[in-house]
């Protein structure tokens, strides 16, 4: 088997950063994400790869919070597009979580399937390559297993990484791309057999078996009502959150110039809903919090196949009020749909 | 604080069964034993479920904005900074006095339940059990300015020192050095809105923020439309902030938000006051900037 010494770190981030754009897990000042090993200060920043994930998802890199679209000039009604900004520079996420793996592979099945591919963030994933670190100390928050992924197996992951601790890092080649990149690098990389680390147990159990069905008939159900109770109705779930994917686009124009951007929106937001001539279907905040939770747990399941969280507990984390996705969960489990 | 919980429960049971209440405002225990989070019991069953304990740190004053245009009678536990963010929705006719039962707590300082969760979330580099909330220990006001029942003895504010130090280090730096200071700590702000949400001074029905038509904001998260958001904020703070902190708690990337507030605190007091906002109530009160004086200084404008 194929073995990086964890001193080839440097030398490997080096190389893949010559022809790549290369992100690594990073506590970057107060900010803890997936940061441009450009941009690193190694006085001032720390790398977070021993750390069982970081609070800013890699979703950034594949679909900016805020993007350029295009540029344009008008005079009178004769518009004219003057640039369009897809962008193919070669991506390289390093040590990315299953979770976080298993997030893009939903963004994909969003962005292009059902008829529509979404060109700006093919441009992107297309040229963005996945270098997955196993993960094998599951954290009191996680409950990837639960929602249908395994954290030390990914078929979309390039490169996988098994930190073996002083032996090093196990490589496994896992695709076509990842096998080219492997070809590459292989004069850093040792042969040698090692055992691979004894992953620990969940500290949680959660089962989400059953629950998009049971939640098909709470849509009216009181139980919404004392759960939203503490949510303030805040973005932070929803940006920290790897999955969700929602875009608002906007322009902005200065006298015959313009840009049209999109940048992330939030279903916990009420201008979100908000619709020409005042209507807002979706006025108060229990209904933002439901719509947040069933497109979750039930909408995109039925749609997709797949729940729309991939169990990272980021939103229990960093919730200002405790509001927790396994807990309600079990809370819809365990009432009478009818009640 | 078991003894705490026993006392609030016991109210609560008293106003809900009496009827003289509709909601209780308190918490409940969360998920992770660290964790505590606002709860608003609205039968004698749903009691069982307060708690009282040093996770109780969120300020529900906020959540008035919830029942300001109904006609329920609610009961509300507040701590000293919380009781002032009463005061403000008073103040600002989000409610009516009569409405209220306010149950003061003469609060000892809170920990912070986000910041155990985010200790023990595996995300942590350095972990470790954290004492009391910064905002605890910068309090000014530990002892409920409102109330119609208190609980608890009376306690010592934990600020001691100097309040405005960081004020004046900003004050002193060159236009230049500030400029660069707010890039640096404004940039990294992801417009989730959590100081906006959480504050109890935030009251408007439709934000600024909110408005598409006219867009006064962009909605970028460049370094301009940053700068945007939170200089719009803070100015809506000036004479407004009761310094409960809680933007500053929820604020996902640590954005020194109270440093902004307290520089605010600081101009308003100076130019207008004496003037702390939200340590009392009298009715038809409001916060300088709310009235016009004919003596109001103009020199700074």
């Amino acid at each position: 088997m194929k073995i990086l010494k964890k001193n080839q770190l440097d030398t490997l981030w080096e190389r893949l950063a010559r022809n790549a754009e290369l992100y690594l897990p990073t506590q970057k000042g107060d900010q803890s994400g997936f940061f441009s090993y450009k941009t690193l200060k190694p006085e001032k920043d720390t790398l977070m790869l021993d750390a069982l994930n970081v609070y800013l998802s890699p979703k950034n890199i594949v679909l900016p919070q805020t993007e350029m679209m295009y540029s344009f000039t008008h005079q009178g009604q004769e518009i004219n597009l003057e640039e369009v900004y897809e962008d193919p520079t070669p991506r390289i996420i390093f040590g990315l979580r299953s979770c976080d793996v298993k997030s893009i592979d939903r963004l994909d099945t969003v962005f292009f399937t059902r008829g529509f591919v979404d060109e700006y963030y093919r441009s992107r994933r297309e040229n963005t390559l996945l270098i997955l670190n196993a993960c094998y100390h599951p954290g009191p928050n996680c409950f990837c297993e639960a929602m249908g992924l395994s954290p030390r197996e990914s078929e979309s992951a390039d490169i996988i990484l098994h930190d073996a601790g002083e032996e090093g890092y196990i490589w496994v080649a896992n695709t076509e791309k990842g096998r080219e990149l492997t070809g590459n690098i292989e004069d850093i990389l040792e042969e040698k057999e090692i055992s691979y680390p004894q992953p620990r147990p969940f500290t949680r159990e959660v089962d989400y078996t059953g629950v998009a069905e049971k939640l098909k008939d709470m849509f009216s159900h009181p139980i919404w009502h004392p759960l939203s109770d503490p949510c303030i109705n805040c973005g932070i779930c929803t940006y920290v959150c790897p999955n969700c994917y929602c875009f608002d686009i906007q322009v902005k124009t200065r006298g015959e110039e313009g840009y049209r951007y999109r940048c992330w929106d939030s279903c916990m937001y009420g201008e979100y809903t908000m619709m020409a001539g005042g209507h807002n279907p979706r006025e108060t905040g229990m209904e933002r919090f439901r719509n947040r939770f069933l497109h979750k747990l039930e909408f995109f399941t039925e749609r997709y196949g797949e729940p729309l969280c991939t169990g990272c507990g980021r939103c229990i984390a960093v919730c200002p009020t405790g509001i927790n996705i396994i807990e309600i969960m079990e809370k819809a489990k365990g009432v009478e749909p009818s009640a | 604080m078991k003894d705490m919980t026993d006392q609030v429960k016991e109210i609560a049971t008293k106003l809900l069964e009496s009827g003289q209440v509709d909601v209780f405002m308190a918490w409940e225990k969360g998920d992770a034993p660290h964790q505590s989070k606002p709860f608003f019991a609205r039968n004698v069953a749903d009691v069982e479920k307060i708690i009282f304990d040093e996770y109780c740190i969120h300020n529900l004053s906020t959540y008035l904005t919830r029942f300001r245009d109904g006609k329920e009678k609610i009961a509300i536990v507040v701590k000293g900074c919380d009781s002032r963010g009463v005061v403000r929705m008073l103040e600002d006719h989000q409610m009516k006095r009569d409405r209220l039962h306010i149950i003061g707590i003469n609060c000892p300082g809170m920990k912070d339940p986000l910041e155990a969760m985010k200790q023990h979330s595996g995300f942590e580099r350095e972990t470790g059990e954290k004492g009391l909330a910064i905002k605890c220990l910068q309090c000014m006001q530990p002892n409920p300015v409102i109330y119609d029942e208190s609980l608890g003895e009376i306690q010592e504010p934990h600020f001691k020192g100097e309040r405005f130090t960081e004020v004046k280090a900003l004050e002193a730096m060159s236009s230049e050095e500030r400029y660069q200071f707010f890039s640096e700590v404004l940039s990294t702000c992801i417009r989730c809105y959590a100081c906006r949400q959480v504050c109890v001074a935030c009251n408007c029905r439709t934000c600024i923020f909110d408005e598409a038509k006219p867009q006064w904001v962009g909605r970028e998260t460049s370094v301009g439309d940053n700068f945007m958001y939170h200089i719009v904020r803070a100015f809506h703070m000036a004479g407004r902030c009761i310094e409960c902190g809680e933007c500053e708690r929820v604020c996902p990337v640590n954005i020194p938000l109270m440093l902004i507030n307290r520089k605010l605190i600081k101009d308003v007091d100076h130019y207008f006051g004496p003037y702390d906002a939200g340590m009392a109530y009298v009715e038809g009160g409001k916060p300088p900037l709310s009235l016009y004086k004919i003596d109001d200084p103009d020199d700074f404008i």
